[in-house]
């Protein structure tokens, strides 16, 4: 999932698209993320552009309001995705000892 | 005084933002201006402003691309408007979120650090975030900050205690019987995420104003019968889940 290679859709209409879009607006490239944007617009239209640009955007803040305050992931959230959290390297990231969850 | 609009990508590119989405901004950009709960109205500008430095600052990428932040030392380019603990919590927060840990809290608190000052700052690094990754997202300027208006901070303080994160929070059954109790819609239990800034009130409810129009609201969140924006469901938390990956978020 955060590898370098070109995304996969992943089972989800128009993912790969999503998914360099998201990884373009917080990113450095300038260029890259204008394309992304484009692609959008032409395949899926001007208001899945600014409908996703909203929720990637609101995500980007999301997340520093719980890393910030260091709220832990609620323990019944934890249990039910601990399988996939630790297949898919969210277990290794650096908050993940301090704020794995409430348990 | 700004306005913000977003008419103008309707008429270039056929691109329609939600009418919801800029109001939504709109009364964002209107309470930045004005004093909070903590802070005044020329003390949030002055920390938007800082947010946005934060990402020319020389320290924060070289601490950013180091393994570890705390194995480089330095000084923060920053605008001069604040203290350097202040500078400290806005850069970090804005460069490198995922890697913030207890001990760096303790840190800013040790060194007199204000808690419902902390948290009010908070919530004007994310209203800051949301707004200004929206507008880069469609190739736009940031905003151009608004102007601070005169006021002093309410200074209310809601019976929180240390209990469920590194800040105090107000949990919801606390919340029961005072004027904080429709902060959680007056329900025994609420996810984190909404208690996480309820030391200060006011920025729960002002980010969620934003939150409800960019992403869902909570009822919508849950139904899968039926579509609300022009991606669905499963769309929406693949950009979700790829931007919190990347910013190492473990919520």
């Amino acid at each position: 999932m955060m590898g370098d290679d070109a995304p996969s859709d992943g089972g989800i209409d128009n993912g790969a698209r999503l998914i360099r879009f998201a990884t373009a607006v917080l990113g450095d490239d300038a260029a890259e993320l204008a394309a992304a944007r484009e692609d959008i617009a032409d395949v899926m239209g001007g208001a899945a552009l600014t409908d996703t640009a909203a929720v990637a955007a609101l995500f980007n803040a999301i997340d520093r309001v719980a890393d910030a305050t260091g709220i832990p992931l609620e323990d019944a959230k934890a249990e039910v995705t601990a399988d996939f959290r630790a297949d898919i390297g969210i277990d290794d990231f650096a908050a993940a000892q301090e704020k794995g969850h409430a348990g | 005084m700004t306005e913000i609009s977003y008419q103008n990508l309707a008429q270039t590119h056929n691109w329609e933002v939600r009418e919801d989405i800029t109001a939504a901004h709109r009364r964002a950009w209107q309470r930045l201006g004005q004093a909070g709960t903590w802070l005044t109205g020329a003390e949030k500008i002055a920390i938007a402003r800082e947010t946005r430095a934060a990402l020319d600052c020389q320290l924060c990428q070289d601490r950013k691309a180091a393994l570890s932040p705390n194995a480089v030392q330095g000084n923060h380019d920053h605008t001069g408007q604040l203290s350097d603990l202040e500078v400290e919590q806005i850069h970090r927060i804005r460069t490198d979120p995922g890697r913030l840990s207890r001990g760096w809290f303790d840190g800013l608190h040790n060194d007199g650090m204000v808690e419902e000052r902390y948290v009010e700052t908070v919530g004007v690094i994310a209203n800051m975030v949301a707004i200004d990754t929206f507008t880069k997202g469609l190739g736009l300027d940031p905003w151009p900050l608004p102007d601070a208006q005169p006021g002093e901070p309410s200074r209310t303080r809601p019976p929180a205690k240390r209990q469920l994160a590194w800040v105090s929070t107000l949990a919801p059954e606390d919340a029961i019987g005072t004027e904080d109790e429709t902060l959680y819609g007056g329900g025994p239990t609420a996810p984190h995420i909404y208690q996480a800034m309820s030391l200060v009130p006011a920025e729960v409810r002002g980010f969620f104003d934003i939150a409800v129009s960019q992403y869902l609201p909570g009822a919508a969140m849950r139904d899968f019968d039926n579509e609300y924006r022009a991606i669905n469901h499963a769309q929406i938390e693949l950009v979700a889940g790829r931007v919190s990956a990347l910013n190492q978020c473990v919520y």
